[in-house]
């Protein structure tokens, strides 16, 4: 080892503030990431829908599903992965006449910004493409709000309500089209809240 | 205890009086001023700080769901910070053993603050992502601080990142996690060249080792064995030819460079064995592994006793692997023990022979120092 490499020495106290900065940054960096999404992002309406085994309580956190995990063949649009492979796809969602959002679009590409309707991006999943090369009947996707932790004990009642379809959830779209929870309605009145931090 | 045992052996010699009696008493007193000397107070001021830091966790742990989200945050932030500023509190005041055991902790409140933050602002997990900025964090504090402990945290950490469900991630292909064990590698050595954490190095060499099998898991075929062998006898040759320009480099490393590379031959010519089809291909490469394991024995077999035993145990199991190879199927199995025994006695002789060759050299060399 060469003598500057040697000699070369963070005083103590400045390696300390350096290290606990970086790590407090990241950290910090975490949390405002999601922040950003639920201060800024864009609002849809969720109607979630029973999940099986019906009593998915694991702990405490409900499981969630959406109409939109489960996307038909039909709406995919745009070329389609020709090998199985880790794939991401992108899910326009749009209004409907009951301020639910529901997809009317999908892609493997990206889809282009379209006024009064949101791209959201699916977490990677293994796509196997069929023999003729066509994507299947549906493609069953996840984004991320599948899950919400609450207070111990209090997920039952959600579970009953998710299964009876009177549950609803608000999320927050960031520009890439990550999804966060903001609002969980209960027969449409809100009944957790987000905070920001 | 050691202790124990020195003052008995300290009476032993003054009683042949090899040792004047008076001086135990002042050996012993030097032996309990040192630092590493058992103290009553100091065990039970640890068993204390133990005890108090086990109650406090608890409490938390008992209370967590009531605690407001952001007060949890400011808690683990407020945990890491501590740790580092007693850390180079500790340092600064000459005691680096406590020092660094700060540092572990705080590396440990890293991770657990990143676990934490992910499970409590509904973070959707991408495991290996996590995994790969708590090693990050690890490489920082061990350059920052130049810190063996942190670097050999580091080390563990490489396997954690390994470890971790790769299909899971969100952002990083497979194929690019497979490159980065190597990397890994390469910044764990670096880390121990550099705070000087010697072992470390062989949790480095490890890495290297599984991700080798992880390779030939994904691409099993004659070739990646193949591929394997060769690459470990270039890199071993590299670092146990006298003439090699990279010899200096392996031999400040200490033993583990020739050994690990010399494991990576073995390792693909083990492979190899399991590929090979039919009896030449099965003898040809018994004989390569015969070559391989008496190179071995010849280039380092003398100052390396890793590559030694290593040498000998590949030695073995060729011969009587190949003479179950050859000769098993025509002896039947009472025949077969017979050579087996006499193969072993072979062997046995062999290594006998080799281990006082080794020692008189030892000894020639140490006398004509």
């Amino acid at each position: 080892m060469t003598d500057t490499a040697k000699a070369w020495r963070v005083p103590p106290f400045v390696a300390a503030v350096l290290a606990a900065l970086i790590q407090t940054a990241v950290l910090g960096y975490m949390v405002e990431s999601r922040a950003t999404i639920l201060r800024n992002g864009a609002e849809v309406r969720l109607q979630t829908v029973p999940v099986d085994p019906r009593d998915l309580m694991r702990g405490d956190y409900v499981t969630l599903s959406y109409p939109i995990s489960r996307i038909d063949g039909a709406i995919v649009e745009g070329e389609v992965p020709k090998v199985s492979g880790r794939q991401s796809l992108l899910v326009r969602l749009a209004p409907g006449p009951d301020g639910l959002w529901n997809a009317t679009e999908a892609s493997f590409e990206a889809l282009p910004a379209m006024s009064g309707t949101v791209v959201v991006r699916s977490l990677p999943f293994e796509f196997y493409p069929d023999s003729d090369g066509a994507v299947g009947d549906f493609i069953s996707v996840t984004y991320g709000i599948e899950r919400y932790y609450v207070p111990e004990g209090e997920g039952r009642v959600l579970e009953t309500a998710r299964n009876a379809q009177a549950l609803e959830v608000v999320a927050r779209v960031s520009p890439q089209g990550q999804m966060q929870i903001r609002q969980i309605l209960l027969n449409g009145a809100p009944a957790y809240d987000e905070p920001l931090y | 205890m050691y202790r124990g045992r020195l003052e008995r052996d300290l009476n032993g010699w003054a009683a042949k009086g090899l040792l004047d009696p008076a001086l135990v008493p002042a050996l012993l007193a030097d032996y309990d001023q040192r630092e590493s000397a058992f103290s009553l107070g100091r065990v039970l001021m640890a068993m204390a700080a133990l005890l108090i830091g086990g109650a406090v966790v608890l409490l938390i742990a008992a209370n967590w769901e009531v605690i407001p989200r952001i007060a949890r945050l400011v808690g683990i932030v407020a945990f890491i910070w501590s740790t580092y500023l007693k850390a180079a509190y500790w340092k600064s005041h000459n005691s680096p053993r406590l020092s660094e055991a700060s540092l572990v902790a705080g590396l440990l409140f890293f991770g657990g603050g990143i676990a934490l933050v992910g499970q409590m602002y509904h973070l959707s997990g991408d495991s290996t992502q996590a995994a790969i900025i708590w090693f990050a964090g690890a490489a920082l504090t061990a350059v920052l601080f130049r810190s063996p402990a942190a670097a050999a945290v580091c080390g563990f950490l490489a396997f954690v990142v390994a470890g971790t469900e790769w299909s899971d991630s969100f952002v990083l292909r497979d194929n690019l996690l497979l490159w980065l064990m190597p990397a890994m590698a390469v910044v764990v050595i670096g880390l121990a060249r550099f705070t000087g954490a010697g072992r470390t190095r062989h949790l480095a060499y490890l890495l290297i080792v599984c991700w080798v099998l992880i390779l030939y898991g994904q691409h099993e075929a004659p070739v990646t064995a193949l591929a394997i062998a060769a690459a470990g006898a270039v890199c071993y040759l590299l670092a146990a030819l006298p003439a090699s320009p990279l010899n200096g480099l392996a031999r400040n490393a200490g033993a583990a460079p020739s050994f690990y590379s010399f494991l990576l031959l073995m390792m693909g010519l083990l492979l190899l064995h399991f590929e090979a089809e039919g009896l030449v291909e099965q003898v040809v490469l018994g004989i390569a592994t015969l070559v391989a394991a008496i190179a071995g024995l010849f280039l380092s077999g003398r100052d390396n006793g890793a590559v030694r035993y290593l040498a000998y145990a590949a030695f073995a199991a060729e011969t009587l692997y190949l003479s179950s190879a050859t000769l098993g199927t025509i002896l039947g199995t009472s025949g077969f023990f017979l050579i087996s025994g006499l193969v072993v006695a072979m062997v046995a002789w062999l290594v006998v022979r080799l281990e006082r060759s080794f020692s008189a050299r030892n000894g020639v060399t140490e006398a004509g120092r």
